[in-house]
């Protein structure tokens, strides 16, 4: 017997590859999105720190764009630096 | 000398009277009065009553005159009357029986027509003032002669005289009927076979005494209308009559017959019957009438009420007859009702095409106060019909959409379709796929009923109760108040929706449960499909949208975006693929859906070991998404999709199979391995052995495995006997339903339910004991952060408890629950 697999459709769930499940700072999943947006994915990307704590890149913008006098992160208080 | 001869003609009278004698004087008059045939001569007469007159005795004569009437009436004419009528007991046929009812009213005619005639007279001397008599005059007299008729004669009537009415009209209605050319096709017309009789008066032809039935008719009229006792004596076999008559015909053309109207039929049925009760109440109109006409100047349009004439019969017929017309109608009203409400369920079954009956029945019942029998009626339909194991929900729902449809049009006021859907709801709720078939009805899946994806795409937002919810911009002068069997709730007549689809999603009072079971349904569909295509998916999203808000429908969008994403995810990895020299080309052509999997239902988890292979492919295209989008992967489902394949065996090849993963993976290790045992496979597969026995079923049924003694199946290389194979086919029964992938919504719902369980210990550590109430209160206050609370209702924490006191986890007694005490 010789079987022939014409066509394999399978089915799979994309996740971000973090150290965490939830964004920090809202709380949500990472596979989610953040508050503001619609669609998780490539409209809701994920940035990642050089204190490797990553965020939904619109969460962490915001935060960084509240704080006045230094940039930190917000788990750690590192000075916050996007990871290239 | 005149004042003198004037006193001595006075002196004369005065003199000469007593000669004649007060006795003379009084005979004269009342031969006068009684019998009109001999003349007493005018003098004599005048001389005589200004006699009585003048004694003083000249008001007593109509005293006397009724007196005597009533003496006469109580010792002859009444039992003359009477006898006359039974007397030949029940030996005559019809035609006789007819003779002897006329008869009998002759003879009473004619007995009493001598105290009528004096009566009339001694009124006209009373209205003329004549020798200063005075009275009630003509009318006055004749209405006290008639009560006294009325009251001796029909004082005890036997049941003969309603008897023979009743027949009698009976049989002059349907002579009329014939005659009008309008032969009742009823039991009483018997033609064809039986030929020769006729349709009329059902004797045979040569003896038809049909003209000479009408003729009596005219002439009984004519006598009862004298005598005043028309009213009296037919209204009520005419009142039954016309309600045999209206229920037979109504038997006959309109049961089971829905999709026609009758109302105008029947208005002109009832035009022809009056026809016939203007010759039973022709009386004086066109008779030489004894009351000169401007009698009562009755008012037209108010009728009284059947069975009690208030009104006497010397008013017009034609008011009568107009009386009568809205007592016909009035019957044929309820009638109609009656029998409608009998049938209603089966009109509501049939709707769109029985929708004149319902338009009649609206007309009717709004002319009858009926409403509270038929919600009754229709209500207890429902529950013996409709609502018991037996019936598919499919069908329930058809039936309720139907109900709404056709309530609707007879109430729009939504009441009686709110009262009397009331059980089909309730019932609903109770059963489980009820959500699942709703959806599958939106969605156009379910096999019978197209109108909910119908109702879907009529799609008018503005009808919708969400969004018409605060507008006031009704006219106040439009506004009716509601019918009073409505249900007072704080909904208002305004929430009142009929709409069919917020009417089905509100049986559980909430949207979200109906938006989950969508997106489970819309996850199995996308995930069964086999190409990218979702535009039928997206027109019933949009669709959806209208209904029930962008927000609830969120959800929804990103899995068909994820769907389109997918696509362009694999044709870029396709390109790439294509790209690739001919040696590294995979072996495998592998397609994949990509979810996002925070937003599709959860997905049911089952472990499956797939053969190498395909996990290379997999592992291939896992490697080419990481490399299109940085810092994300892939999870594989690798029970979920589907696989198109052909197998090749020595004397057949069954090609273009689609399989669901789990048969694909089976099959392919019996490549290498012509026989495994379930053991074996259950192990290499990684998956339970009762879905590997399972799945193994669809390959026996193509003949391509056997199962053989011990357990071990083998590839059957050779279909040697294709009967064989048939029969295999036939005796291996196919329990490969289209399995659902999603969790169900009772597997949710138990997950969610666990988590109360933790409170609900906690609070009986807390408290010791509480009772069901309070336990469902206490949820609602402290876990109010979903929808989840508001939606479980006392019953189903009742049910949830209840199983935790069978596991033993709690104790209940008295209606108070506790934990147990920890030994």
């Amino acid at each position: 017997m010789k079987v022939k697999i014409r066509q394999w459709n399978g089915v799979a769930s994309w996740l971000w590859v973090a150290n965490d499940e939830n964004c920090g700072i809202c709380r949500m999943p990472f596979n989610g999105c953040c508050p503001d947006c619609k669609v998780p994915g490539d409209d809701c990307p994920l940035v990642w720190g050089q204190c490797s704590h990553c965020f939904h890149m619109h969460c962490i913008l915001k935060w960084l764009n509240s704080q006045q006098v230094q940039q930190q992160c917000p788990m750690c208080r590192q000075e916050w630096k996007f990871k290239e | 000398m005149e004042e003198i001869v004037m006193e001595s003609d006075s002196a004369d009278v005065s003199a000469a009277a007593p000669q004649l004698g007060v006795g003379a004087a009084w005979d004269t008059v009342t031969t006068a009065l009684m019998s009109p045939g001999c003349s007493v001569p005018e003098q004599s007469l005048s001389d005589s009553l200004v006699l009585l007159c003048g004694r003083g005795l000249g008001r007593l004569l109509g005293g006397w005159l009724l007196e005597t009437l009533q003496m006469r009436l109580s010792s002859s004419v009444v039992p003359e009357f009477w006898s006359g009528l039974k007397q030949p007991e029940n030996e005559l046929e019809e035609r006789g029986r007819a003779w002897v009812l006329l008869t009998a009213f002759r003879t009473l005619l004619s007995r009493l027509e001598p105290f009528l005639g004096g009566l009339e007279t001694l009124g006209t001397w009373q209205q003329e003032g004549r020798s200063s008599l005075c009275g009630p005059g003509p009318r006055g007299l004749q209405e006290l002669a008639f009560t006294i008729i009325r009251a001796l004669l029909l004082f005890s009537p036997a049941p003969v005289l309603q008897e023979r009415v009743l027949e009698f009209y009976s049989r002059t209605f349907s002579v009329y009927m014939n005659q009008q050319g309008e032969a009742e096709d009823g039991a009483e017309a018997p033609d064809g076979p039986e030929g020769g009789a006729c349709r009329g008066c059902g004797v045979p032809t040569q003896q038809c005494w049909c003209q000479e039935a009408l003729e009596q008719l005219q002439e009984l009229s004519r006598i009862l209308s004298k005598l005043q006792l028309l009213e009296w004596v037919s209204s009520e076999a005419v009142t039954s009559i016309l309600h045999r008559l209206i229920e037979q015909r109504m038997e006959q053309h309109c049961r089971g017959e829905y999709e026609r109207s009758f109302l105008l039929e029947f208005q002109e049925w009832l035009e022809l019957v009056l026809g016939w009760l203007s010759k039973v109440f022709a009386s004086e109109a066109d008779g030489e009438s004894p009351v000169p006409a401007p009698s009562a100047p009755s008012t037209p349009g108010v009728p009284s009420t059947p069975g009690v004439p208030s009104m006497q019969g010397n008013q017009p017929a034609s008011s009568v007859l107009k009386q009568w017309r809205c007592h016909m109608h009035q019957f044929f009203c309820r009638i109609y009702v009656n029998m409608r409400i009998e049938e209603l369920f089966s009109i509501i079954r049939d709707f769109p095409e029985s929708k004149a009956a319902i338009e009649d029945l609206k007309f009717c019942l709004e002319r009858t106060n009926q409403r509270q029998q038929l919600l009754t009626s229709l209500k207890s339909a429902f529950e013996s019909r409709l609502l018991h194991p037996g019936v598919h929900t499919s069908d329930i729902l058809t039936v309720y959409i139907s109900a709404i449809k056709a309530l609707r049009e007879l109430d729009p006021s939504m009441v009686i379709l709110q009262v009397a859907c009331q059980p089909i709801r309730k019932y609903l709720r109770t059963r489980e796929d009820t959500v699942r078939q709703i959806v599958a009805g939106l969605t156009g899946d379910a096999e019978g009923c197209t109108d909910l994806a119908s109702e879907l795409s009529r799609g008018d937002p503005v009808t919708l109760e969400m969004q018409d919810s605060d507008e006031e911009g009704n006219d106040p002068e439009d506004w009716t108040p509601d019918p009073t069997d409505a249900v007072p709730d704080k909904m208002g007549s305004k929430r009142r929706s009929s709409d069919i689809i917020s009417l089905l999603v509100s049986i559980y009072g909430s949207k979200d449960i109906f938006i989950d079971e969508y997106r489970a349904v819309l996850a199995d569909r996308l995930l069964h499909q086999l190409n990218y295509n979702t535009a039928r998916e997206i027109r019933n999203v949009e669709l959806l949208k209208l209904r029930f808000g962008e927000s609830h429908m969120h959800y929804c969008e990103v899995m068909l975006k994820d769907m389109a994403d997918s696509r362009r995810i694999n044709s870029n990895i396709r390109e790439e693929e294509s790209r690739l020299s001919e040696e590294e080309q995979p072996p495998l052509s592998l397609s994949s859906i990509i979810l996002s999997s925070e937003f599709w239902p959860p997905l049911k988890e089952e472990k499956l070991e797939l053969p190498p292979l395909v996990c290379q492919a997999m592992e291939a295209y896992t490697h080419r998404y990481e490399k299109l989008k940085a810092m994300r992967t892939l999870s594989w489902k690798p029970h979920l999709g589907s696989v198109t394949l052909d197998v090749e065996l020595e004397d057949r090849t069954l090609s273009n199979l689609t399989v669901s993963p789990i048969h694909a993976a089976i099959i392919l290790h019996f490549q290498e391995k012509s026989s495994w045992t379930l053991e074996e496979l259950s192990v290499k597969l990684g998956a339970p052995k009762e879905l590997v026995h399972r799945k193994l079923a669809l390959w026996q049924q193509h003949g391509v495995l056997r199962e053989e003694a011990g357990g071990r199946y083998y590839v059957v290389e050779t279909g040697s006997s294709k009967e064989k194979l048939e029969r295999g086919v036939m005796l291996i029964d196919s329990d490969e339903e289209r399995d659902s992938n999603t969790t169900t919504q009772s597997e949710q719902r138990e997950e969610k339910l666990q988590l109360f369980w933790a409170y609900i210990q906690a609070m009986l550590t807390n408290l010791d004991s509480m009772a069901l109430d309070r336990i469902h209160s206490m949820l609602r206050m402290f876990v109010a952060t979903g929808p989840v609370v508001t939606e479980m209702d006392v019953n189903e924490l009742e049910a949830f408890l209840q199983r935790k006191v069978r596991e033993h986890q709690l104790t209940v007694s008295a209606g108070v629950y506790r934990l147990p005490k920890s030994n």
